[in-house]
């Protein structure tokens, strides 16, 4: 589930020579798109009914079915729902999946990359081995394992997948933090006698935040696509949630008959990473000439 | 156990290798039994009773007596830590026990699943590997909108849900052109969806470290020079930038077949093949203790031995990680 | 786009036999495409391949645990003393008569004399006895084939052939229970082979045998070539047509369909009710519609707990829930709906549509006189602080995606009158669980067996005591001594009208108190290529049976 540890080199190698390639590589208005988009996506979070047209759980079986149109821009589901307005009020647990699978996921590598790489040879070597451990064990099978334990739903969907991405954000977090602890303005402190707490707050820190926010924006498409196959095997969110993957999962049965089910929802999660991404590697940018 | 990883100390080359080799096994045989462990304990919280399980699963009649006498074979009825030094014991004499539900050793169920999985894995990700390749090659260097369309259709690649993208694969190519088997049934044909599906999302994200690693590579100094000696650009690219920039990607392979069985879990169960992720589901869902941790231990052990093969083909790949010690 | 497979082996010329003798078409129960007629005469050889959506089984002896699945499988090479006709007439399998004492206690049945099973063994009346003594045994772990036995006491071997049923108590539906696939007849020294060894490969006396089971993929049944036992209905005699049946594990029914129509299997089972009616103007393939016997599909709601310990709450949700529409358009005209807790396969259903009518004005004039009142800000009604909450645990192993999307509806449709209905998606484990713990109000359990028997099963106040696994059946907890002794006599009478007459009046208090609502017939469909003549679904439990069938070139 960590395509992050992918996203590690993406962002180590942009970080030595990208600042002259990249200028002007993307063009501008992809930027300005993805803002628009993840400008829509945070109003239809924060107040859906204004943007919906209708109850996204209002059912009405006689227009089961129907393909989109002045009244059901995005069609009509098995039920008759207005598939639109699914969309809109699935925005929020969507992204509250990803942004909140991402986040615990950070948190735990926060932590153990934290103590990796200040925590001394033993603890680098034990935390090295068990994100080791977390890594021998694919995403989907400890998602699985959690659920199981923990019964069926978005929570458990959410932290299942924020822990399998876990390690990844771990390693990545040590890599960097190793990389500042050695750079010379750490040392200068050091020099300075500034103390462990303070160099670490000061100085490190905030240095390796930038490239994590990076990587959470990076994260929350793949979190959410992840929620989406366990809402396939029957996993995920419970009725009648609007949740994108959901709604893309049960969909999947009337492909053939009524290709507006998943169309909608699928471009949704795939715009939802476009965005982010794009948004992301322009951060990166900024952040990078403002050092 | 990045390659390269910093805190791997200086020392001479030959001791370098040695200590390395040592470390690598010592951290597999560390994983494995930390995985077992984690495993075996995670599964006492699953609720539900294990006996139960064992005598014909979920919404069976079994009797008192029936449910004691299991317990009793089992050593369900003996202390956790008992139970757990026990199947360590069998674990080290490589017995992973016998299917709760399908009453056949595990080992043996596990065995006849194993190649089928890896043989999908494999070649999910040497196509997932030309993919990337041709599609880094092509689109980097080239302007702009090469560029700007190339990170398009990685991402674009990168977000599709596997259950979504197997259905339209179907409906195209089973059902609209009859070219290929919507299920797997052995034969070559059969694998092509499967392989494909699993290939396509990878390859976005391959593509992308490639790109990101082919534009650096391309700025280093042997190239600038190999091109003033006059080598043709797309000379230069197969000839001297491939290689390296394929090297974050092969340290990624093993993380790559991880992922990999992930994905396996809703392919096998799509395209009706035979495999690891369909056992596991079917185990998780009849709470089989043994066939999961089964399962888990295999896939460890296999994320364990691509590990280390990694860390091999990258040293060979590249000289420079040969002596890395002394960058 | 490859062939359906048909070896044009010598086999063509073999047929000779009895076989030609009876070429009479078999009518497809509510076959739906214009099935082209009986093409010619049947022709012997080629493989079948049939893609199965059940779940795939975990032992293929029935006598253990006795789900669906298994019984898909062990038609094709298990048999049973009896049969059942279209009509619901008991028919001679392997027994060819019978005969019950005065006082329903004793049963005496007469085997065939010409039966061997499959590894050579005869059968007598001592393997008939030994099969009744392996579903008993508490380590064979039978579940549904054991409840099916429950009053026979023991089996006494008269003669070699003669094999007598000792009763504890008259039971009207020994037969009935005699004909399903749970309690088919095994080899003994098939079952002496353990548990571990008979669950890979049951030794039966069918038209087909077991011949490979590779786990997570297929079951290869090749012809029993000395087979002489079809059941009276069948339409041939002597050894199948077919030479083997490929039976493939396909859980994903997209994946199904798509290789049905490309030719890449024959039939498959559990289509999705949009594929059904795309068939429907396919001529390439047909329906085979069968729906199960034993009870409807229907929600049973928990009167052993409140808020369903309350008639008036049980009306109100079933006058507020609306299920008809969604009926129509989620399974495409395929179901019809049902106001009986019995399937439409059983003569002795009892329906009552007018106590199903919707009236949301009603439900909430009920839930008003119960104390349900008042409704909180999100608009659920609320009593002491307390939401009308339903807890409805969903088995997505057990519902189809169609089915989901109408609890869906129920859920919509109930709020209006204020109930909150939460479903949970739950695998077959979970959902067992939660049943066991007793965390629902609603649920839909399928139940599957043959004749109205199945009432006690699900209805009596017995079956409200739980195995020590927690598994019980009478969801609803209905506990009513009326009922309980309707379903004592009809159980012990041996008039079949005054039978009829108990279980009429049983259903008639059953639905009456408002403890269930009935949807529709268990689905039970296949969809096969027209090439396949000659399959259909056995009365029993509907399952079908390829012995008739042969592969049209």
């Amino acid at each position: 589930m960590s395509e992050l540890e992918l996203r590690q080199t993406t962002v180590e190698a942009s970080a030595s020579h990208a600042v002259i390639r990249r200028r002007g590589r993307m063009p501008r208005a992809g930027t300005l798109v993805s803002g628009a988009f993840v400008l829509f996506l945070v109003a239809a979070t924060v107040a859906p009914a204004l943007i919906a047209t209708q109850d996204p759980n209002q059912i009405a079986p006689g227009d089961a079915f129907s393909a989109p149109s002045t009244a059901h821009w995005f069609g009509t589901d098995e039920s008759g729902r207005d598939i639109y307005s699914r969309v809109v009020a699935g925005t929020g647990t969507s992204l509250l999946i990803g942004v909140t699978a991402t986040a615990i996921g950070l948190a735990l590598g926060l932590v153990l990359g934290v103590l990796a790489s200040f925590g001394g040879r033993i603890a680098d070597f034990g935390v090295s081995r068990l994100v080791e451990v977390l890594f021998a064990f694919p995403g989907l099978l400890l998602a699985l394992l959690v659920i199981v334990v923990y019964g069926p739903g978005p929570v458990t969907a959410t932290i299942a997948v924020g822990l399998s991405t876990a390690p990844g954000y771990a390693r990545i977090i040590r890599g960097q933090l190793v990389s500042i602890r050695s750079s010379q303005y750490v040392e200068a402190a050091r020099v300075l006698g500034r103390t462990p707490g303070r160099i670490l707050g000061r100085h490190v820190l905030p240095n390796a935040l930038i490239p994590l926010f990076v990587l959470a924006t990076l994260g929350i498409g793949q979190a959410i696509v992840w929620a989406s196959a366990l809402s396939y095997l029957g996993l995920g969110a419970q009725p009648p949630a609007a949740e994108w993957g959901a709604m893309l999962a049960a969909g999947r049965t009337y492909l053939a008959t009524a290709w507006w089910m998943t169309v909608f929802p699928g471009l949704m999660i795939v715009g939802t990473t476009i965005a982010t991404t794009v948004l992301g590697r322009a951060m990166t940018r900024r952040g990078r000439s403002g050092r | 156990m990045t390659p390269g990883s910093p805190a791997d100390p200086p020392s001479r080359v030959d001791g370098a290798i040695l200590r390395r080799t040592g470390l690598l096994v010592a951290g597999a045989v560390f994983v494995l039994w930390a995985v077992a462990s984690l495993t075996f304990f995670a599964i006492r919280l699953i609720p539900g009773d294990p006996a139960q399980a064992i005598l014909g699963g979920p919404g069976s009649q079994a009797s008192q007596e029936a449910l004691d006498q299991v317990r009793r074979d089992y050593g369900l009825d003996q202390p956790l830590l008992v139970q757990y030094l026990a199947m360590l014991g069998r674990l080290i004499t490589g017995d992973l026990g016998t299917s709760y539900a399908l009453k056949v050793p595990v080992a043996e169920l596990l065995g006849a699943q194993l190649g089928a999985t890896l043989l999908l894995a494999t070649l999910a990700l040497a196509l997932a590997w030309l993919l990337a390749l041709g599609l880094a090659i092509w689109s980097t260097g080239r302007g702009r909108v090469a560029s700007a369309l190339g990170e398009g259709i990685e991402i674009t690649a990168a977000a599709l849900p596997h259950f979504w993208l197997a259905a339209v694969l179907i409906a195209v190519f089973s059902t609209a052109l009859g070219w290929l088997p919507p299920v797997a049934t052995g034969t070559p044909s059969g694998l092509v969806l499967p392989v494909v599906t699993l290939a396509v999302p990878l390859a976005g994200f391959l593509a992308q470290v490639m790109r990101e690693s082919l534009l650096d590579t391309m700025q280093q100094p042997f190239v600038v020079s190999a091109r003033a000696r006059g080598e043709s650009a797309l000379g230069v690219r197969l000839r001297h930038t491939i290689r390296h920039a394929a090297l974050p990607a092969i340290s990624l392979s093993g993380w790559a077949l991880g992922w990999l069985l992930s994905g396996a879990v809703v392919v096998e169960t799509i395209f009706a093949m035979p495999g690891l992720g369909r056992t596991l589901l079917q185990a998780v869902t009849l709470r089989d203790i043994p066939v999961v941790t089964g399962v888990v231990l295999l896939v460890a052990l296999v994320y364990v031995l691509m590990t280390v093969l990694t860390d091999v083909v990258s040293r060979v790949a590249d000289p420079r990680l040969r002596q890395e010690g002394a960058r | 786009m490859p062939a359906a497979p048909v070896t044009s082996s010598p086999n063509l010329r073999r047929l000779g036999i009895a076989a030609v003798a009876v070429v009479s078409t078999i009518a497809l129960a509510a076959c739906q495409a214009p099935a082209p007629e009986a093409s010619g005469e049947p022709v012997s050889g080629g493989t079948l391949v049939y893609a199965s959506g059940d779940a795939e089984p975990t032992c293929l002896d029935p006598h253990v645990g006795g789900n669906y699945p298994q019984a898909l499988l062990a038609g094709q090479f298990l048999e049973s003393l009896v049969s059942r006709d279209e009509t619901g007439e008991i028919i001679p399998w392997l027994a060819e008569s019978w005969t019950a004492s005065d006082d329903g206690l004793s049963w005496e049945f007469t085997l065939r004399d010409d039966v061997a099973f499959t590894d050579g063994t005869p059968l007598d009346a001592e393997a008939v006895k030994v099969n009744v003594e392996h579903l008993k045994d508490p380590a064979t772990q039978s579940s549904t084939g054991y409840l099916a036995l429950g009053k026979v006491d023991h089996v006494e071997v008269v003669d070699d052939l003669v094999a007598r049923f000792v009763m504890s108590a008259p039971d009207s539906a020994l037969l009935e229970s005699l004909t399903q696939p749970w309690n088919a007849i095994q080899s003994p020294a098939g079952i002496a082979r353990g548990m571990d060894e008979n669950c890979q490969a049951p030794i039966g006396t069918g038209p087909f045998i077991v011949d490979e089971w590779v786990k997570q993929d297929h079951v290869s049944l090749v012809r029993n070539d000395d087979y002489t036992s079809p059941p009276a209905d069948a339409a041939h005699e002597g050894p199948a047509y077919l030479e083997a049946i490929d039976w493939r594990f396909v859980p994903d029914s997209a994946s199904r369909y798509a290789a049905l129509q490309a030719g890449q299997v024959d039939v498959i089972d559990n289509p999705q009710p949009d594929t059904i009616s795309a068939a429907k103007s396919n001529d390439a393939l047909v329906w085979l519609d069968a729906p199960r016997p034993g009870a409807a599909n229907r929600i049973e709601l928990n009167s052993g707990q409140a808020p369903f310990d309350d008639e008036r709450v049980r009306e109100a949700f079933i006058r507020a829930v609306e299920v008809d529409e969604g009926i129509d358009t989620l399974f495409f005209g395929t179901a019809e709906r049902s106001y009986s807790p019995l399937s439409s396969v059983e003569s002795v259903a009892y329906s009552d549509e007018k106590l199903f009518a919707p009236d949301l004005d009603r439900a909430n004039e009920l839930l008003d006189e119960a104390g349900w009142s008042e409704r909180d800000a999100d608009g659920y009604r609320v009593r002491d602080g307390a939401r009308l909450t339903l807890r409805f645990p969903v088995s997505t192993n057990q519902s189809i995606p169609a089915e989901q999307s109408l609890f869906e509806q129920v859920q919509a449709t109930a709020k209006a009158a204020g109930f909150e209905v939460v479903i949970e998606l739950l695998d077959l484990s979970g959902w067992y669980g939660a049943l066991a713990a007793h965390e629902y109000e609603i649920v839909s359990a399928p139940y599957t067996k043959v004749g109205p028997d199945v009432l006690r099963i699900l209805y009596h106040s017995d079956s409200i005591t739980p195995a020590p696994s927690g598994y019980f059946a009478n969801l609803s907890q209905l506990n009513d001594p009326g009922v309980d002794a309707l379903l004592a006599e009809a159980a012990s009478t041996s008039d079949p009208e005054a039978r009829a007459a108990s279980y009429n009046e049983a259903q008639r208090l059953i639905l009456g108190g408002y403890y269930l609502l009935p949807l529709y017939d268990q689905q039970n469909s296949f969809l096969m290529s027209t090439s396949v003549q000659g399959a259909r679904a056995l009365p029993t439990v509907s399952t079908p049976t390829f012995y008739d069938s042969w592969l049209a070139g």
